[in-house]
């Protein structure tokens, strides 16, 4: 069902798709974007993220060489999403711990010698919004010299414009990447993907981490990047980040259904849910 | 040809069978499954498969690696339904080849199978669509209550879906549970069905969801000695490698749907044990992608916000 592109479409916008290699993705207006897809980590691999992250617990499903990455040529600047980021956010953010509603229960069974509690997060709960650097080729014939920093976002008033977002402009560039997904041992979800689509005049991504548990909470943090393609020399890029959070219990008083049936879709629910928090940033890149 | 046979033809095609056939089905089996012990004897040789999950080409492709039944004689760890498209099929294949061939093939109850799990997890959904009502479902839910809870092969592997519980220490506690009822939320019954094996606990540790328990190497080596057992063998984890050992050989976790939920990319195994219990995996990959009829790889492009 691989759905082409109107090749009309791309040359309008001057655009082109990267091609070679297995590659996936599009050139436009400077910026290359690319989604890279494979297997989830093998044990051995696991291991080694393991010890990095000093955590014995990862999620079951990590996507560790999945990524999408937006990078603007001419300014080095490198947006990138992946797992291994995601979850040194899950890290440190380390919220405690969600207890399942048979937990309830489990309070009063006979506990077992040498009991051991264990109390990581196994939400992976993660503030990630996403990584960036400055990557500049000194040489490009000679082994790449990367000089690094951070990108500096600020704090802004603006908003993403959702109307021209809705236009049905053609999209030229489409894909979704799953970063890592849990299945908190079928007691809900946790899932962390982003998606991303490029029209003719921007790209747009979302990424977003969905968790359901069972019968107790739902948490949806998103985080929507925006950059117009216009005349400007340096693009702006702008970055809306949106946590939505509630307890079952909280939406059963407000009159929603409560079995989790009637949670698997988290563009549904999301006006359901309470915002948390909510921010809007921008991000311009200097040549 | 009789009717099950018919009946096995046409599932092995991915083709559903009427309700009314549905019901027949389940009656017979139930007064098959009803007579099986929490801890079936098995008799080598025999194949061991873990999870499926309703990924039917998948199976097929297990099938081929391992041998048609009742050529082989199987082993399956329960978690037959939910996640994949064809829990349906994959399901009342199973079943109706546990009737055709009581003897081959030994089906034990994973923690899917259940009326409460599969209500969120996707087959009363599928039931739902493929038939118009949950009559199916509720068939196949009460069978559930009548499959077995574990099994023993040759006296020597323990094998079960899940693992142990802190309230089990004899295979003679197993035999005393009255299994006959959805999964419960806690003790024996629910331990055996849910419980994984943990690396950094010895002894025994508590989820951090608080319900569900995970056992460490030493629980796992005083249960295989006190009950005169080589090692166990369980499913219920998803491994990348399709098996995986832990504690000194002394559990192995088989793991037999490949790429699992159509996006993991994991290959997936069976254990083969021979008349003398040696021991071989079988490591199978997922069944060609025009040949399982799941949706493609790539999602159609969506004007998301």
């Amino acid at each position: 069902m691989e759905v082409k592109v109107d090749e009309n479409d791309l040359k309008a916008a001057g655009a082109e798709l990267l091609t070679g290699d297995g590659r996936h993705g599009i050139c436009i207006h400077g910026w290359e974007i690319e989604t890279l897809k494979r297997s989830i980590l093998k044990s051995s691999t696991a291991q080694e993220w393991e010890q990095k992250l000093q955590t014995s617990h990862l999620p079951e499903m990590v996507f560790g060489e999945n990524s999408l990455i937006l990078k603007h040529v001419k300014s080095g600047t490198k947006l990138y999403f992946n797992a291994f980021d995601a979850l040194s956010g899950w890290k440190q953010e380390a919220l405690p711990p969600v207890e399942v509603p048979a937990a309830a229960q489990w309070k009063f069974r006979s506990k077992p010698s040498q009991q051991v509690i264990l109390d990581y997060d196994y939400t992976f709960t993660t503030p990630y919004c996403g990584s960036g650097t400055i990557e500049i080729d000194k040489d490009k014939d000679a082994s790449i010299a990367e000089e690094q920093c951070n990108l500096k976002w600020k704090d802004c008033e603006d908003k993403i414009d959702v109307v021209a977002l809705a236009s049905k402009e053609p999209i030229l560039f489409y894909d979704e990447v799953i970063l890592y997904e849990d299945e908190l041992a079928d007691n809900g979800v946790s899932l962390l993907t982003v998606k991303v689509r490029v029209m003719p005049s921007s790209w747009f991504l979302l990424l977003r981490f969905w968790l359901r548990v069972d019968g107790v909470l739902i948490r949806l943090r998103d985080t929507r990047l925006h950059c117009m393609f216009g005349g400007a020399e340096n693009p702006v890029i702008l970055r809306e980040t949106c946590w939505r959070e509630s307890t079952f219990e909280a939406l059963s008083t407000k009159g929603h259904p409560i079995d989790s049936g009637a949670y698997s879709d988290p563009s549904i629910i999301s006006p359901k849910l309470p915002v948390v928090m909510h921010k809007t940033q921008k991000l311009t890149t200097s040549a | 040809m009789s009717d099950l046979d018919r009946q096995i033809e046409q599932l092995k095609k991915c083709e559903p069978l009427k309700e009314s056939e549905v019901k027949a089905l389940c009656l017979k089996a139930m007064e098959i499954l009803v007579e099986e012990s929490n801890v079936q004897r098995v008799d080598a040789p025999v194949t061991i498969c873990g999870d499926i999950h309703g990924q039917f080409y998948d199976m097929k492709e297990l099938f081929k690696v391992g041998g048609d039944c009742p050529k082989t004689n199987y082993l399956f760890l329960g978690d037959f339904v939910d996640r994949g498209f064809y829990s349906v099929e994959t399901f009342l294949l199973l079943l109706a080849l546990k009737v055709r061939y009581p003897d081959r093939i030994t089906l034990i109850r994973g923690n899917h199978e259940s009326r409460q799990i599969t209500q969120v997890y996707g087959f009363y959904d599928e039931c739902l669509r493929k038939y118009g009502s949950v009559n199916v479902w509720r068939y196949c839910t009460d069978i559930f209550d009548y499959l077995s809870l574990s099994a023993l092969i040759e006296n020597k592997i323990f094998s079960v879906h899940g693992g142990l519980s802190p309230a089990i220490s004899t295979l003679d506690q197993i035999r005393t549970i009255d299994r006959k009822q959805e999964v419960p939320h806690d003790g024996a019954m629910c331990d055996l069905l849910w419980s994984d094996p943990e690396d950094i606990v010895d002894g025994w540790g508590l989820s951090p969801r608080g319900a569900g328990f995970l056992f460490g190497g030493t629980v796992v080596n005083s249960f295989n000695h006190s009950n005169n057992i080589d090692y166990i063998c369980r499913a219920h984890q998803l491994v990348m490698e399709g098996y995986k050992w832990m504690f000194n050989n002394q559990i192995v976790t088989v793991w037999s749907a490949p790429n699992y939920c159509y996006r993991c990319g994991n290959v997936a195994a069976i254990l083969v044990l021979d008349e003398n219990l040696n021991k071989q995996f079988r490591v199978f990959e997922a069944a060609p992608q025009e040949s399982r009829g799941a949706p493609a790889k790539k999602p159609p492009p969506d004007y998301f916000l």
